[in-house]
């Protein structure tokens, strides 16, 4: 019996320790297939073919509710390119590169020359993509898109993102004969598109929490070989440069490339050794955790940020059940309001709560998964006919039929009244607790 | 004496210019006329267009519009008006008209929150009416397959002018292979603003003439009886000239916006206050953008870098078999300046008489509206024809230039090209 129980025991053990190592494994992997993934929210989501389960009792989507993070664009940031070349202007003038370093600081002008003055702006590949993407969301839900349909179109002031709409509706407009559209950009609606919570998001780093992160951060990357293979003086190094930042910028400006027209024929990856790019890309990933995830650390309620979202979410799906001809919502805003809500829905793996930084990537939650350039969350409902009691809806992440935290009897579809009595009744406890309870702990 | 009265009538309205007549009538019309640069775009174009001479074909066209009707761009000029209401009131100085007025500007400013600068739905709505008529117009340009360029400023109602417009287009005429772009890379001509000029334009000569010119136009006492119990004591808090002239802004503005069946602001003015309110910012609007001589007529050169790039675009295009069109979207600063330097239906007009502007045509609002555009159309017989032809239109009606031609409203590219880089070449 004893024995048995032991035995039973391991075996859990053994399984638990094999899944998570699976992940972790999966993670690695998937860094290593696309070392784009490495960037983060700066990765471009491919638009890949994807597989719909076929939808139990022959229900029919009629409405779509999207939330997308902007298509590629250019960095936000000219001090991105700018800063690493003046330290690479700076070492060349004084002789101080090495022959890899002189062909970085060419690669660097390349980059530098393509984004200069374009700072935020959509690329070319950004526009492509947004399109493909909304293709895609046709071809795949064509009951949805028909001519008496309703198309409305929301983006948060921010030109990327008003222009992956404006590409977006020009896509559909192409596909579709419609008489009802409409698309704006507004500051109007930013208290559901763009959030913010002062209160909330001053808490994302305490004190310790940054202790930890930074702990963990120190732990992870060693500039000593990059710096040697880059610079031929470590006299100059240390009194000229700050390894980690440039570093830092170099990845950074290395992600950056795979959004414009240098992709392909540049690449500042191959100056890292997989295990650097590995390292940096978990460095990223933890404070991405932080800011948006249920880090457990900084009270795991960053995701709360977005509870107008969500709410607003329900809202819609519940002034759709009686409507007869579809309608399809698509809202375009920034990357970090679809991270935080893909872990206020916990969605797949992005709901995980851990105060262990080094368990991430071993739990599924992984920043490229969950809001790169082009992803989305997208909320489909399904019924029989117009006033079908049992609406069904389904989520994709970036494309991608995902897991939600609620019971089903058919996954990927979930039955939309538990799906809201799970939502509202999470969102009531955290709003109840923060407002109505003791304001000191919360 | 009847008759001698009747005969007087007669001679004085022989007298009168029948051009100041006709603005008048049209802010009778359509009173947003008066509003210069915030008057709204035709909600309906003529179909006359000209045929084009035997065998030609229209193949490429070019274009620079202004985004469509929007709200404020920042609340100071509401505020002016509002912030004066609300100190009459607070001093219990406002009549019951008064008090309806501050009613209605809280509705206004309560509507424009949050929205400052950001495109209406009327302003949408214009330019889908402007790009389905682009293709329906000139389905051989916007055939399957056309390339059309987009090019927007990066301000964000441009670009939703831009999205529009093409959206409507491919409603028409879905195999369109378009391409839109907002970028910083083209703002030197698609939004060149000339501090040179900005600066310098009220020369001591303009201000002299300029103030001539308003000074018995200026000011509305009817107005200020209207809505203040005692006009004279309100005078420490409101400046006359200011209330009355951002209030009829605001009362005006407002036919952008969906509040434009609200009417109660607008109706307070007579024609004739909103007449002269017209000539005052017409005459200001010639003095920064037209060929004004007070000046030095160098203002329309601030466009003499989007007018290279038009003629740079036109001669690449003009090589290709099937060029398409170029849409680009900004803003009316460009668009005036643009067709004073152009000579579009004389408003290349020089002169420093003030007074000369309205019996010579020199109309501002009939330039710049929301949604505004120039559009030039070119037109061959084939890709091998030599003489290309190229029509104007100025929102969409065939406009003049300022160059002989056979065959009117169509011009010789290659006459409009030489005109135009000789006379860069001058100011050079």
């Amino acid at each position: 019996m004893m024995k048995k129980l032991t035995l039973r025991i391991l075996a859990v053990i053994f399984f638990v320790g094999s899944t998570t190592e699976i992940w972790a494994q999966t993670v690695a992997k998937e860094l290593k297939a696309d070392v784009n993934r490495t960037a983060g929210v700066f990765y471009s989501l491919p638009v890949t073919k994807e597989k719909d389960t076929p939808v139990p009792g022959g229900k029919k989507p009629f409405y779509i509710n999207h939330y997308g993070c902007p298509a590629s664009y250019y960095s936000l940031q000219p001090e991105d390119y700018e800063k690493p070349y003046a330290v690479f202007i700076q070492a060349d003038s004084l002789g101080k590169l090495t022959k890899l370093g002189r062909d970085v600081l060419r690669r660097i002008k390349l980059v530098r020359e393509d984004a200069r003055n374009r700072s935020g702006e959509l690329t070319e590949k950004g526009a492509q993509q947004s399109r493909q993407l909304m293709r895609q969301l046709v071809e795949r839900f064509p009951d949805v898109f028909t001519e008496k349909g309703y198309y409305s179109g929301r983006s948060i002031v921010e030109n990327h993102c008003i222009l992956t709409m404006e590409h977006a509706m020009a896509q559909l407009s192409a596909m579709q004969h419609f008489s009802n559209y409409n698309s704006r950009a507004t500051h109007r609606e930013t208290n559901f598109l763009n959030p913010s919570d002062p209160t909330l998001t001053n808490r994302h780093t305490d004190s310790l929490t940054l202790v930890l992160y930074n702990r963990f951060a120190d732990l992870q990357v060693d500039e000593t070989r990059l710096m040697e293979a880059l610079f031929t003086d470590q006299n100059f190094v240390i009194t000229t440069i700050d390894p980690p930042t440039l570093s830092r910028q170099i990845f950074r400006l290395a992600g950056s490339i795979q959004h414009t027209e240098l992709a392909g024929r540049v690449t500042l990856y191959d100056i890292f050794t997989p295990d650097e790019l590995y390292h940096m890309w978990r460095q990223r990933n933890v404070w991405d955790y932080i800011n948006y995830g249920a880090c457990q650390l900084n009270g795991g309620d960053q995701p709360y940020l977005q509870r107008a979202t969500l709410r607003n979410m329900i809202h819609m799906g519940d002034s759709m059940l009686n409507r007869y001809a579809p309608l399809v919502h698509t809202r375009y805003t920034k990357e970090r309001v679809i991270m935080a809500l893909a872990c206020l829905m916990e969605l797949d793996d992005c709901g995980v709560q851990t105060s262990n930084l080094d368990s991430l990537e071993h739990l599924g939650w992984a920043n490229y998964r969950i809001a790169p350039k082009g992803g989305s969350i997208v909320m489909i409902h399904y019924r029989s006919e117009r006033g079908d009691p049992d609406v069904l809806i389904k989520v994709l992440l970036n494309g991608k039929e995902a897991r939600l935290p609620i019971y089903t009897d058919c996954a990927p579809y979930y039955h939309w009244r538990d799906v809201k009595y799970y939502y509202l009744r999470k969102l009531y406890r955290y709003e109840n607790l923060r407002f109505n309870g003791n304001q000191n702990n919360r | 004496m009847r008759q001698i009265a009747i005969l007087i009538t007669f001679f004085l309205l022989a007298l009168s210019p029948s051009k100041a007549q006709k603005v008048k009538d049209l802010i009778r019309e359509k009173p947003a006329y008066a509003s210069c640069n915030y008057n709204t775009y035709p909600d309906s174009i003529p179909d006359n267009l000209t045929p084009a001479p035997a065998g030609k074909k229209p193949f490429y066209l070019s274009h620079y519009g202004r985004h469509g009707s929007r709200y404020i761009s920042n609340r100071s000029g509401f505020d002016i008006p509002y912030r004066m209401m609300l100190h009459a009131d607070s001093v219990d100085e406002l009549t019951q008209t008064g008090q309806r007025v501050l009613d209605e500007i809280q509705i206004i400013m309560a509507d424009t929150e949050d929205r400052w600068g950001e495109l209406t739905t009327y302003g949408k709505e214009q330019h889908r009416k402007i790009g389905r008529r682009l293709v329906e117009r000139f389905p051989e340009i916007f055939c399957p397959g056309a390339r059309v360029k987009a090019i927007s400023t990066t301000v964000p109602r441009c670009i939703e002018s831009m999205g529009t417009a093409i959206t409507e287009m491919l409603q028409v005429e879905p195999n369109l292979q378009f391409s839109m772009e907002a970028s910083k890379r083209t703002m030197h001509y698609m939004n060149h603003q000339d501090n040179r000029f900005r600066k310098k334009y009220m020369t001591p000569e303009a201000q002299k003439a300029y103030d001539d010119y308003t000074a018995s136009r200026m000011g509305n006492s009817r107005l200020m009886e209207l809505i203040f119990k005692n006009p004279d004591i309100v005078k420490e808090i409101v400046d006359e000239e200011h209330f009355n002239y951002y209030l009829m802004k605001m009362g005006l503005f407002q036919l952008n916006t969906h509040l434009s069946q609200n009417t109660y602001l607008r109706d307070l003015f007579l024609i004739d206050e909103l007449y002269l309110m017209w000539q005052i910012d017409n005459a200001l609007w010639y003095i920064q953008h037209g060929a004004c001589k007070l000046n030095g007529s160098r203002q329309p050169y601030s466009q003499q870098w989007l007018l290279r790039q038009l003629i740079a675009d036109a001669d690449s295009c003009l090589q290709l078999k099937q060029p398409g069109a170029q849409l680009r979207y900004g803003h009316e600063t460009v668009l005036l300046p643009l067709v004073c330097l152009l000579g579009i239906n004389g408003y290349d007009l020089e002169t420093d008489n003030l007074d000369e502007l309205e019996e010579k045509g020199w109309w501002c609002s009939s330039v710049f509206p929301m949604g505004s555009n120039v559009q030039f159309v070119f037109y061959r017989s084939n890709p091998k024809d030599k003489d290309v032809l190229l029509k104007v239109l100025l929102n969409e009606q065939e406009a003049t230039l300022p160059i002989p031609t056979d065959s009117a409203p169509y011009y010789h590219w290659t006459d409009f090209r030489r005109y135009c880089l000789e006379k860069l070449e001058r100011y050079q």
